[in-house]
C-alpha cells in the first residue's frame, strides 16, 4: 500500500465514485453537450422564422446550461477527480502521468468552453440586431464544439482503461489516447449525448411550457436531431461493443446484476420506449403524453448509470486492462510481491514482522490494501460484503480459496503476497465475518 | 529520517520537466488563486454591504451589494476551471506527498465537492432573485450568508492538505481533517494571509473594474462611483494589515526556511523585500485613488499588483520547495521511464 487509505463502510469504494460519475455523465453528456446543441438549434430556428417566444425558450434553456454546468456539472467533473484521488490513488497517479497532456489540452478547452458560455447567456439580450444575433449564433455553435471537444480528449483516457492497446509494450502517449475503443465509443457517446438530452428537455418542457405551438416547434426540432441521433447510438454502440476485448464482453450481463433475461427484457424495453416517444416526437409533436415522456426520461437515466456501471465493471480484475489491477497493484509485480512479501512493499503499513498479537491488525491492513477498492465488511452491496458473503466459511476453507479465487472468478485479482500475510488476512477476515454475524453462530458452508 | 511512511514515486515518468512544471503550476496556481479570491471576497462583500444598507435603510448599499454579487457569481466558474491544472500539475510532481495528505483528510476532501455544488447554487439563486426577494429580505440575505460561510470554510481544506503535504514527519501522528487543523504548524497564520488577500484583491478588483468602465467613456451612476471608491478604501486598509499577517506567517515556518528569506538566500530574501516594498508604493496609489482619478495611476497600479501577486506566488512555491527539498533527494521522482522497475506502482 503507498499510500493511506480512507473507509466508506456502509456505501464502499465504487457506490462514492458512482454517484459522483454517474451525476457528471449525465450533466456533461446529457447538458453540456447535448442541451448547448439543442439551444443553438433552437435560437437558430427562432431567428429565421422571427420566433420571438421561440428564441426566449432558447435563452431560458442557455440559463439553466449555465446554471447546472458551472456549479453541479464542474463539480461533479473534478469530484470524480478528488474521489478517485482518495480512492484509487495509483491508478488515477498513472492516469494522470500517462494523459497529462491530453489534461492540459482539454483544461484549455475547458476554460474555453466555460468562458464562451459566459458570454453566449449574458449577451443574449443586447446582441439583438440580425448582424449580431448572426455572431451569437456563431457563439452558440463554438460553445456546442468546445464542449464536444473536451469530451472528443477524456474519452480518449475513459477508453484506455478498458484496451490500452499497443500502450502496454510502448508506453507511447498516442497509442494509449488512439486506443481500440477511442473512436467507436466517442462516436457512440456524442449520439448517446444528444438523446439524453432531447429525453430530458422534452420532459421538461412538457411539464412546464403550456404553449402548444412553442412546444411544437421546439419538439419538431428535437425530431430532427433524434431521428440522427438514435440509430447512429444504435449502430456506433454496436462498433463498440464489438471492440472491447471478449473476457469483458462476457462480463457484460454479469456487471449488471440481471440475469440474461431480464437484462434482455428491460433493455429492448427502453429500446423500445425510446422508439416510440421519437416517433411521436416527429409525427405529432403537439400530442406527446407526459406519461411517455416520464417513461423515457426514466429509461434513459437509467441507461446512462447501466452505461456507467458497467463501463467500470467489465475492466475487472484490471483498473487498466493488462497493466494494473483494481487494487492498484501492477500485473508485472505478482511474482516479485509472492516472493518478498506484500509487507515489504507496503510504504503505510508500519508493521513489517508478523507476530500472533499483531496479526489480526497487519491482517486489516493487507484487506484494505488488495481488497477494499472493491469489498466492504458489512456494506450495503451484500454481494460485495465479505461478512454477509463469507458467512460459515472458515480458516481453513479461505485458505486454500484465496489463493486461487482469480481462477475460478474472473473479476478478482490474484492474492499477492507470502503465506504468512495470507494467514493474516484470514485471521482478520474471520475475525470480522464472526463480528458480522454474531460469534456463536452455527457455521453453514454456502 | 529513516522509516518515513514516504511511498516510492509513480513508476511511470513525470511527463516533461520538473523546471517546466514548476513553472506552469506557479502561474496556472496564480491564476486560479485570484478568480478564488475574487469569488470569495465579493461574495462576502455582497453580503456584507447588503445586510449594512438593510439596517442603514439605504438603497445605494443594496446596490452596491448587488454588483459584487454578480460578479462573486461569474468569477466562482473560472475559479473553479482554472483550478484544474495546478491541482493536474501538484498531482504530478508532487505525488509521495500530496496524495498521501489528500487522503489523510479524504473524507473532508471529498466533502469539498458537496459544500461547493450548495455554495455555487446558492451564489446563482442568490444573485438571481435580488429583484424578486425585495420584499423578503432575510431570506435573501441568510441565502447569501450560507454561501459565504461555506466559502469561507472552504480553503481551510485546502489549506491543510497542502500544509500536511510539507511535514511527512507528522503523517503518522494524526488523521482526519479536524484533528490536522489544530495539529500542523501555520495553518491558521496562512488563512489569515489568505483571507487579506482575498479582500485586498476584491476590493482592488472593484477600483479597477468601474475605473476601467468610466475611463471607456461610461458615466458611473452614484452607487458605481461609491463602490469603486469603497473597493480601493478596503484594498488599502486591508493591505496595510497584510504587511502585519505576512510576517506572522513568516514567523510561523520552521527556522530552516524562515532564516532563507532573511539573509541566508539572496533570492528568497529579495523576494520578500521586493514583495513589501511594492506592496507600500501599491498602498500609496490606494491612497491617493480616494482624491484624484487618472488613468495613469490605475494602470501603474494594477501593473504593481500583477507584480505582487506573481512575487507571492513564486515565493509560496520556493515555501514548499524549502520544505520539501530533504525528502526530494531521498525519495526520488521518477523522472525516466525504466520498464523494469523495482518499485510497487
Amino acid at each position: 500500500m503507498n499510500f493511506p487509505y480512507v473507509e466508506y463502510t456502509w456505501l464502499g469504494y465504487g457506490t462514492v465514485i458512482a454517484i459522483i460519475a454517474i451525476i457528471h455523465v449525465i450533466i456533461s453528456h446529457g447538458v453540456a453537450i447535448g442541451t448547448s446543441v439543442l439551444t443553438v438549434s433552437l435560437e437558430y430556428r427562432a431567428f429565421k422564422t422571427e420566433n420571438e417566444k421561440l428564441d426566449e425558450l432558447a435563452k431560458t434553456m442557455a440559463k439553466w446550461v449555465l446554471i447546472i454546468t458551472t456549479t453541479v456539472g464542474a463539480m461533479t467533473g473534478v469530484g470524480i477527480w478528488f474521489s478517485t484521488t482518495v480512492i484509487q490513488p495509483d491508478s488515477i497517479g498513472a492516469l494522470l502521468r500517462i494523459f497529462f497532456w491530453a489534461w492540459v489540452t482539454e483544461w484549455i478547452v475547458f476554460i474555453t468552453e466555460v468562458v464562451i458560455l459566459i458570454i453566449y447567456y449574458y449577451t443574449w439580450d443586447s446582441w439583438k440586431s440580425p448582424e449580431k444575433k448572426k455572431k451569437h449564433i456563431n457563439l452558440g455553435i463554438s460553445l456546442s464544439v468546445a464542449s464536444w471537444l473536451t469530451m472528443a480528449i477524456i474519452t480518449g483516457v475513459l477508453a484506455a482503461k478498458l484496451t490500452p492497446g499497443k500502450w502496454i509494450d510502448t508506453f507511447s502517449f498516442w497509442n494509449a489516447f488512439l486506443n481500440p475503443t477511442y473512436l467507436p465509443s466517442l462516436g457512440f457517446r456524442m449520439f448517446l449525448a444528444m438523446m439524453l438530452a432531447i429525453v430530458v428537455v422534452a420532459f421538461l418542457l412538457r411539464l412546464f411550457v403550456k404553449d402548444l405551438s412553442l412546444r411544437e416547434e421546439a419538439f419538431k426540432v428535437f425530431g430532427v436531431w433524434g431521428a440522427i441521433s438514435l440509430p447512429m447510438t444504435f449502430i456506433l454502440g454496436l462498433w463498440y461493443l464489438w471492440s472491447i476485448p471478449e473476457q469483458a464482453y462476457d462480463m457484460i450481463v454479469w456487471s449488471t446484476g440481471m440475469t440474461e433475461n431480464t437484462f434482455k427484457i428491460i433493455n429492448g424495453l427502453a429500446f423500445l420506449i425510446l422508439i416510440v416517444f421519437l416517433v411521436w416526437l416527429i409525427r405529432s409533436p403537439k400530442t406527446v403524453p407526459i406519461i411517455l415522456s416520464l417513461a423515457v426520461f426514466g429509461a434513459s437515466i437509467g441507461f446512462i448509470g447501466e452505461f456507467e456501471v458497467v463501463r467500470e465493471s467489465i475492466r475487472k480484475p484490471f483498473i487498466i486492462y493488462d497493466y494494473m489491477y483494481a487494487n492498484g497493484l501492477l500485473y508485472q509485480n505478482q511474482e516479485k510481491i509472492n516472493e518478498e512479501g506484500y509487507l515489504a512493499h507496503s510504504t503505510w503499513i508500519m508493521e513489517k514482522e508478523i507476530t500472533e498479537e499483531n496479526k489480526v491488525e497487519v491482517g486489516r491492513e493487507v484487506f484494505a490494501g488488495q481488497c477494499l477498492s472493491c469489498h466492504t465488511i458489512d456494506g450495503w452491496r451484500e454481494k460485495r460484503a465479505l461478512g454477509k458473503r463469507l458467512v460459515g466459511w472458515d480458516e481453513e476453507a479461505l485458505k486454500t480459496y484465496i489463493p486461487t479465487m482469480h481462477n475460478v472468478r474472473v473479476a478478482m485479482p490474484p492474492f499477492m503476497g507470502t503465506e504468512e500475510e495470507l494467514d493474516a488476512l484470514v485471521a482478520y477476515l474471520k475475525k470480522e465475518i464472526d463480528e458480522v454475524n454474531g460469534v456463536k453462530e452455527v457455521s453453514q458452508s454456502e | 529520517m529513516n522509516n518515513l511512511p514516504i511511498s516510492p514515486d509513480n513508476v511511470l515518468p513525470i511527463p516533461a520537466p520538473i523546471g517546466l512544471l514548476e513553472f506552469l503550476i506557479i502561474l496556472t496556481f496564480i491564476m486560479h488563486i485570484l478568480f478564488v479570491n475574487l469569488t470569495i471576497s465579493l461574495s462576502a462583500g455582497a453580503v456584507g454591504l447588503e445586510i449594512t444598507g438593510r439596517i442603514k435603510n439605504n438603497s445605494l448599499l443594496d446596490k452596491m451589494a448587488q454588483s459584487c454579487s454578480f460578479h462573486a457569481s461569474v468569477h466562482k466558474s473560472i475559479a473553479v476551471v482554472l483550478g484544474v491544472a495546478p491541482l493536474l500539475i501538484i498531482s504530478v510532481i508532487y505525488t509521495q506527498y500530496f496524495y498521501s495528505s489528500t487522503i489523510l483528510i479524504g473524507k473532508m476532501w471529498l466533502n469539498v465537492i458537496v459544500l461547493l455544488i450548495i455554495a455555487f447554487l446558492l451564489l446563482y439563486v442568490y444573485k438571481f432573485m435580488w429583484g424578486k426577494w425585495q420584499e423578503k429580505k432575510v431570506l435573501h440575505i441568510s441565502v447569501g450568508f450560507v454561501a459565504m460561510l461555506i466559502l469561507l470554510f472552504i480553503p481551510l481544506i485546502f489549506i491543510v492538505n497542502i500544509t500536511s503535504m510539507i511535514y511527512p514527519e507528522r503523517w503518522i501522528d494524526v488523521r482526519g481533517f479536524f484533528a490536522s487543523l489544530f495539529y500542523y504548524p501555520e495553518i491558521w497564520q496562512r488563512y489569515l494571509h489568505f483571507i487579506l488577500a482575498s479582500l485586498a484583491s476584491g476590493g482592488f478588483y472593484m477600483f479597477l473594474y468601474y475605473s476601467y468602465k468610466s475611463w471607456k467613456g461610461n458615466n458611473l451612476k452614484d452607487y458605481e462611483q461609491t463602490l469603486k471608491l469603497f473597493g480601493a478604501k478596503v484594498a488599502f486598509w486591508v493591505t496595510v494589515l497584510q504587511l502585519v499577517a505576512g510576517f506572522i506567517l513568516l514567523f510561523s515556518f520552521k527556522t530552516d526556511v524562515r532564516i532563507l528569506f532573511l539573509g541566508e538566500d539572496l533570492l528568497l530574501t529579495t523576494l520578500l523585500v521586493l514583495s513589501i516594498v511594492l506592496t507600500i508604493v501599491l498602498c500609496i496609489f490606494l491612497f491617493l485613488a480616494g482624491y484624484k482619478d487618472s488613468f495613469k495611476s490605475f494602470t501603474v497600479s494594477l501593473a504593481i499588483f500583477v507584480l505582487i501577486v506573481g512575487i507571492m506566488g513564486w515565493m509560496r512555491h520556493e515555501v514548499r520547495e524549502s520544505y520539501l527539498s530533504p525528502y526530494l533527494e531521498k525519495y526520488p521522482r521518477t523522472e525516466q521511464l525504466s520498464i523494469q522497475s523495482d518499485d510497487i506502482g
